[in-house]
């Protein structure tokens, strides 16, 4: 059974507002799998760019509405692939990061890669439903 | 209760990379309801050896391997729940988005899409979960 989960608010539907083609989640055999979230405003869709901080706090409040939205929550990540755009960051990432996690974290790989349209923190996360 | 684990190899040697290309992987295992593959690239289906060219062309091969590897495991692309996407270059985003497109004509699978550097010049590589 594998059962699309809708934007929970219209500005997080990435494949109307930016033609990426894709779900913003899958629920599936008990998972939740999660598209890479980036920083947008979650009504309009706008791309907020800014800092490391600011944009993790944008995409960990957006990750609240997607998960909270099919019955999950943020207690209840698995994995987090936490994409960054320079390793130089890393302790400003950690710093916000276990704001959101503060107990009993997910498990967590963390890359530095290129991410879409200039942003500089990405989410990847598979969390149980 | 121990979860079987179970390797799956695709039906066509061409593209099994583990063998081809000396690799210490499976292309894919199955376990639980899942299937997980391994980052599959764009492969010359008669001979096994890795095909270079645009994002467009790479992008389709290895969504092709993708598929055939899916099959030999009794899965789909339709049932894919998680796909991460690898290209060499950000900027090449929509030559990969435009093809890939074609492949998941409903229901995209959610997905994931970095620029990071790939081994052996190759400018996609695909990973995948799928429902088993």
């Amino acid at each position: 059974m594998r059962e699309i989960i809708a934007a929970p608010t219209p500005g997080l539907d990435l494949r109307r507002h930016y033609g990426h083609h894709q779900t913003p989640a899958i629920r599936a055999g008990g998972l939740i799998f999660c598209s890479g979230m980036v920083a947008v405003n979650p009504e309009t869709g706008e791309r907020e760019h800014g800092t490391v901080t600011s944009e993790a706090r944008r995409i960990f409040e957006n990750l609240k509405l997607l998960l909270e939205s099919s019955g999950s929550s943020l207690d209840r990540l698995i994995q987090v692939h936490a994409m960054i755009y320079d390793r130089i960051e890393y302790d400003v990432l950690n710093r916000l990061y276990r704001q959101y996690v503060p107990n009993a974290p997910p498990a967590r790989t963390v890359m530095s890669v290129q991410i879409e349209a200039g942003f500089k923190v990405m989410l990847d996360v598979i969390a149980a439903a | 209760m121990t979860l079987q684990r179970d390797v799956i190899a695709p039906k066509n040697p061409a593209f099994d990379m583990s063998r081809n290309l000396n690799l210490p992987l499976s292309s894919a295992i199955r376990a639980g309801a899942f299937i997980f593959v391994s980052g599959m690239v764009a492969i010359d289906p008669s001979s096994g050896e890795r095909m270079h060219g645009t994002v467009a062309a790479e992008t389709r091969q290895a969504l092709i391997a993708l598929a055939q590897v899916l099959e030999a495991a009794g899965s789909s692309l339709t049932k894919a729940v998680k796909i991460n996407v690898l290209i060499y270059s950000m900027l090449e985003y929509n030559n990969m988005n435009e093809v890939y497109r074609e492949f998941f004509p409903d229901e995209p699978p959610s997905r994931t899409v970095c620029g990071a550097r790939l081994s052996g010049g190759s400018k996609v590589e695909i990973e995948c979960i799928a429902l088993a």
